[in-house]
Order: structure tokens, then sequence, then C-alpha cells
């Protein structure tokens, strides 16, 4: 299966601030950085390695976060989270450009890497240094990119409605792929028009998406987050092996995250950012029905964190 | 002590109780721990509890309980009880010197309504008596601002741990991920209420010590919503728009074995009450002094008296029933319902004490009821 393994991106910081601050670059760890084109020659001579990059032809990612919205009617009050996921599912080729605020630029880093996407990210000067860090741990995780794991197979129409509806699906765990046509491998596969959903479902993304998980059932659900609702997870995998990426896109330390993962592995291991001594709690693994599960706990995570999971 | 696993799903509704316009989740309880020969609820005194009322209990004009009171309101209850002449005999029955003991109390309302440190004082120097060490007593509650305010650290003797599930909102390492509620209300994420680890791999003993409260979405809050909403995380879910789904999962959650079998004693604390706005109480507004502690094992009983108890004092206020279901009734704005007491902020749920009686909890007919009223 090495031919599914693909290439892996580490998401770069962009600068746009003139050469000159190349020692505040280096002091916070950056080697590696994307500048405007126009600026490349000046930063030749910085010892630094400087990209040139068009901000202009990449798409623009959303600065990630969570809003507690108190005015907006939600049935169930969990936050709102501005996330990429779903975008980058849509359209993994492209590269990306994140224009992010003060505090943000770790989370947008750790998306970027989590989705396996180009992303350039335009950092605050006091974020510098947590970047680098996190470049650093995802650089110390990195290995060749598992083939992402769904059971929803999605055929998008490019609309605005269904950009919602997938947003819903990230940020509800519900692990899906954007394919081009129907396809049995798939527990479910979602087309306008055929049978249960139509266009005019849209309308309703929140139900069209609750909808979705109704029919594929909980059970079948290849990943479950408790304890916390504003961590969404990726899951790649390929035979024995899987990885489970969980981004908190939350601001305070997330404690006790038990998370279900759909198949028996007999180990895990836990990288967390900035939780280097964190390991996993609790770990269960069920064979055969009803169960063929692994559960585990993190004790603590902060913005992102990353497990291994292996069968013999 | 010998551990089989269960995978139970809940029954639907107990045909009593067929006929309410009501759908009930699909509850898959997931515990390893095996119930007690008898459980503690309603343990060995099942429809049978103790009133003790003493005008000199408390000082309503200061709210300052009296200690000494106190003290002989919970000895004459526990004698009665039990119908030993000695109380420490009494407490005996229930406690052994190895237990690890913990004291569920009841903070959401602190400062303005606890579980009165006095009480609980009284029942950790009780338990003490019977020889456990302190160091052996867990006083505990889900969370810790609410904690805060009470100090119990300055009644209870020293060592006795007092303890709270989530130091930050929302925190899980305090809960057991292997026992658990799965169920889902209103499509929510996280559809697990996990039991709290010392409940399900500590304690030995548990001793509820509820107040006497009015509760906008469970109808009243006394035993059974104390031990259950208390022992486990993630139960807010249960409430959304104008709908609250305690009517079953407070019962259910309070079946869940361990809990269902260490919980042994029901001290209920009504010093103070809450006739409205509750659980919380942040002004004297609502606040009202039945004077009145009850003793028993079973919860189902005591809180089918807490609705009198909350409903008579709502209806001598010129409030709403706590059974009153109209929909014109129910504004989902939290500032109307706590500033009118004829307005609820979800359709009430009272009828979780019936359902719980169902689940095996206790005995809810007043007829089978045997209350026995000790004045001092």
């Amino acid at each position: 299966m090495a031919a599914l393994f693909l290439a892996v991106l580490l998401p770069t910081l962009f600068w746009d601030q003139p050469a000159d601050t190349a020692e505040t670059l280096r002091k916070a760890g950056i080697e590696r950085l994307y500048v405007p084109a126009n600026q490349v020659a000046a930063w030749k001579k910085s010892g630094l390695t400087a990209l040139p990059f068009d901000r202009d032809k990449a798409s623009k990612a959303a600065a990630p976060a969570v809003e507690y919205r108190m005015d907006v009617a939600s049935a169930t009050r969990i936050p709102w989270v501005d996330a990429n996921g779903w975008r980058f599912a849509r359209d993994p080729a492209r590269s990306y450009f994140y224009d992010v605020s003060k505090g943000s630029a770790v989370l947008a880093a750790a998306e970027a890497y989590a989705y396996g996407v180009e992303a350039a990210i335009r950092a605050a000067p006091d974020d510098l240094e947590a970047f680098a860090r996190m470049l650093k741990f995802l650089g110390a995780i990195d290995q060749p990119r598992l083939p992402v794991k769904a059971n929803i197979g999605v055929i998008d129409d490019g609309s605005a409605a269904m950009g919602e509806v997938l947003n819903l699906l990230a940020r509800h765990n519900l692990l899906f792929r954007v394919i081009p046509a129907p396809d049995p491998k798939y527990d479910l596969n979602i087309r306008l028009g055929a049978g249960e959903f139509s266009k005019a479902d849209l309308a309703d993304p929140y139900a069209f998406a609750m909808r979705i998980r109704r029919r594929l059932t909980d059970e079948k659900r290849l990943l479950r987050i408790y304890g916390s609702n504003v961590v969404l997870a990726l899951l790649t995998g390929d035979g024995g092996q899987a990885r489970v990426h969980l981004i908190n896109y939350g601001a305070a330390t997330v404690k006790g995250l038990r998370v279900r993962v759909l198949g028996s592995y007999a180990r895990g291991k836990l990288a967390a950012f900035d939780h280097e001594k964190s390991e996993l709690q609790d770990y269960s693994a069920q064979e055969g029905a009803p169960g063929n599960s692994t559960e585990f706990t993190i004790p603590e995570m902060g913005t992102y964190a990353v497990i291994d999971l292996t069968s013999p | 002590m010998n551990r089989r696993t269960f995978l139970q799903v809940a029954a639907a509704a107990p045909a009593v109780l067929s006929a309410e316009d009501r759908k009930l989740p699909k509850y898959r309880i997931v515990s390893h721990f095996a119930p007690a020969a008898q459980p503690g609820m309603p343990g060995p005194y099942p429809g049978h509890l103790v009133s003790v009322h003493a005008e000199q209990s408390i000082d309503v004009t200061t709210e300052k309980p009296n200690g000494t009171v106190v003290g002989e309101m919970m000895s004459r209850g526990m004698r009665a009880l039990t119908g030993d002449a000695d109380v420490r005999d009494a407490w005996a029955r229930f406690i052994t010197p190895s237990d690890i003991v913990g004291i569920k109390v009841n903070c959401s309302g602190a400062p303005g309504i606890m579980s009165t440190p006095e009480v609980v004082a009284e029942i950790a120097r009780n338990v003490v008596a019977v020889g456990v060490k302190p160091d052996q007593i867990w006083i505990y509650e889900r969370f810790q601002e609410q904690v805060n305010s009470v100090h119990y650290d300055r009644y209870v003797p020293q060592g006795v741990h007092i303890w709270t599930a989530e130091t930050s909102r929302g925190s899980t390492e305090s809960y057991d991920p292997a026992t658990y509620v799965e169920t889902t209300f209103f499509d929510e994420d996280d559809t697990r209420s996990n039991m709290i680890r010392l409940v399900s791999n500590r304690f030995t003993k548990i001793i509820n010590v509820p107040n006497m409260k009015d509760h906008g979405a469970a109808g009243v809050t006394g035993c059974l919503k104390n031990i259950a909403y208390g022992s486990f995380s993630n139960v807010a879910r249960s409430h959304s728009g104008t709908v609250t789904n305690t009517y079953s999962f407070i019962g259910t959650l309070a079946s869940v074995e361990p809990l269902h079998s260490r919980t042994v004693l029901q001290v209920m604390d009504g010093l103070r009450g809450v006739w409205h706005g509750g659980p919380f109480s942040p002004s004297r507004k609502y606040r009202f002094y039945p004077k009145q502690m009850m003793f028993g094992t079973d919860p189902v009983a005591i809180d089918r008296l807490l609705l009198d108890v909350i409903d008579n004092k709502r209806k001598s206020e010129h409030a709403l029933s706590v059974w009153d279901r109209s929909p014109s009734h129910v504004n989902p704005q939290a500032g109307d319902y706590e500033n009118n007491p004829n307005v609820n902020h979800f359709v009430r749920e009272p009828g979780h004490i019936e359902y719980a009686a169902s689940l095996g909890l206790g005995v809810y007919d007043l007829d089978k009821i045997k209350v026995t009223k000790i004045e001092l």
C-alpha cells in the first residue's frame, strides 16, 4: 500500500516585513519562510531560506477559532467553531493562505498540517516563538501521510450550501471524503437528488448534516470524541495502522478527552504539543462485535495531539 | 468484589406511565459493577422515612444554623429510623470502620443554600464515631466554584477531603471512562455521561445530602437529582429550549451501579429551602425555612414528600404548581423565570420521581410511605 502514501507538507510562515527582521525570526527558531516575490532577493543574505509566495493566488483560509455566540440559538448550546477542514477536504491540492491575528498561528499550523495541505501563515510577531515550536513538533511527528479514513462519501455540487454541510460534518467529527461519484466502499454516499437528500433540503444545512449522522448511525462512526465540543478530529490509516489527529480550537487545555476509534488496535502512542509527558490512559481495545473498537483517554492536550495506533 | 460486565439497554417506559405523551430516549448503560445483594437504594427501609422539625434549628434572620440543635435532630432522626437506642449503633448499620465514605453535598445554590456545613460536619462526626478515619471521608461535588464559598473545611474534622470533579468546568479527567450512560437527546456530539471515578472506584459507601429546592427543569431537586446529576458528567445536555429529559434521565443515572448499591443513606437538609428559581438561589427572595431534616434510605419516598413541601409553598405564594405543563407558561429566557414565579423555564418534570420508583429505586405511593414525625 506504500503507493498510496502521499507527500507531507509542513506549514510555512509568511513574513512580509523587511529582511532586516531576520534576526528576530532566527531567535524565535524560524529557519524557513515565505516572502512576497519582490522581497526574495533582499532575504538572500539573511541566512534563512526565503521562498516566494503569492498570497493573491492562494485560497484564503479562515482564522481558526471558537466563538461563544450567546445570541445565537443552538440546539445543544455548543460553541461556534471556525475551522477549515471542510474547505481543505473540498480542495486538498490548493495552496492556502492564513492571515491570522495574535494567538492563532499555532492553531492554523496544526490545522493545515493535519489535513496535509500546503499553507502559508501570516503570524503576528508575538506568536513567532510558539509557531516555531509547533513546526518543530510537527517535524518530529512527521511521517509519510496515510490515506484519509472516511465512511461518508459526498458528491459535492460546489454550492455554498453544500459547503456548509461539509463544514458541519467536519464540525461534528462525521468523517467524510469528497468523491466524484458514489462508491460502494463508503457506508453512506450523499448525492443531491438521489434518495432522501434533495437540493431543497440544503436550505437547512444543520438538519441535513444531522440526517446524515442518523443514517450512518453513531455505532458506525469511525471516530468519536467525548469530553469536549471544540476538538475536531481527522483519521488517517492503512491496514493495521492509523493516525488520529486532534485539533483543539479552544483556548483552554482539554483534560480527560476520551476517544473511540472503530477497529481494534493493540497499541497507541500519544504525541501532544506542549504536553510532552502526556501519555494515553485507560486504553482498551475490543475485537469483534459488538465492540470492535479502541478507546483511550488523553489526560491533557493543548492545541494539537496525534495518536498513532497499531495492531499486530 | 465479583465484577461482571453489564451492557443494558434500558427498557421502554413502564406500563403505568405509558399514557404519558412523552418520547423517552434510549439509554445504554455501561458498567462493570454488579449490584449488591441489597442495593443502598431503596435500602433496608423502603417507604419509610423520619422527618424531624426543630423551630430552633436555624435563625431565619441571619440564616445561621444552630449546630447543637442540628446534632440533636440527627441523633433523633437516625435512632428513629433504625430503632436503635444508641446513635452510634444506628450509624453502624450503614457504615463500617473500613469504609471509604463519600458525602454527596449540593452546592449549586451556594452560598444562599447548600448542604449546610453544620449538617455535613455532624454527619462526618458520626461517621468518625463509628471508627472511620477522617481521611477515609470525602465530601464531594461536581463544580469547584460552587464549593468555594461554603468552607466545609472550617467545620469538619481535620483530614476529611473536600473534593470536586471539575476544578475547571467541563474537564473530564475525574470521570470513569468505563462507567457511563450513553444516549442522544438533542443531536449532541458527546453522548456519554460518565460516573465520577471516585464513586465507581474508591467509595464503598455514599451518604446523600440534598436540599429542599424547587427546580426549573425537574420540578424539584432532592435526593434523586442530587445523587444522579451530581455524580455524572455532561448532564446539562438533557435540557434544551423548553424541553428537559430529566423525567427519565435522573432515575436512569441513579440506577447505575455502583452508585445504586453504594448510596446507603439519605439525609435531606431542609433547614433552608428554595421555592422558586432553583437550583440556584442568588437572592433571598425565594428562600424559605422548613427547619426540618429527613432521614431514610429510600430517595423516592423522601422526594415524594419534598414535592408537596415545595408545591404547597408555591401555592401559598400564589405561584404556578410544579405540575403545571402549560406551554403558555413556559419562557426559556432565564431572566423572566428567575424574576417571576408564574413563568417556567422548561416544561417541568416532577414525574421523574415516580419514574425512578418504576426503576426500583423506592416507593412513590403516599399511601405506602410511612413517615415518622419528630418535633423538637
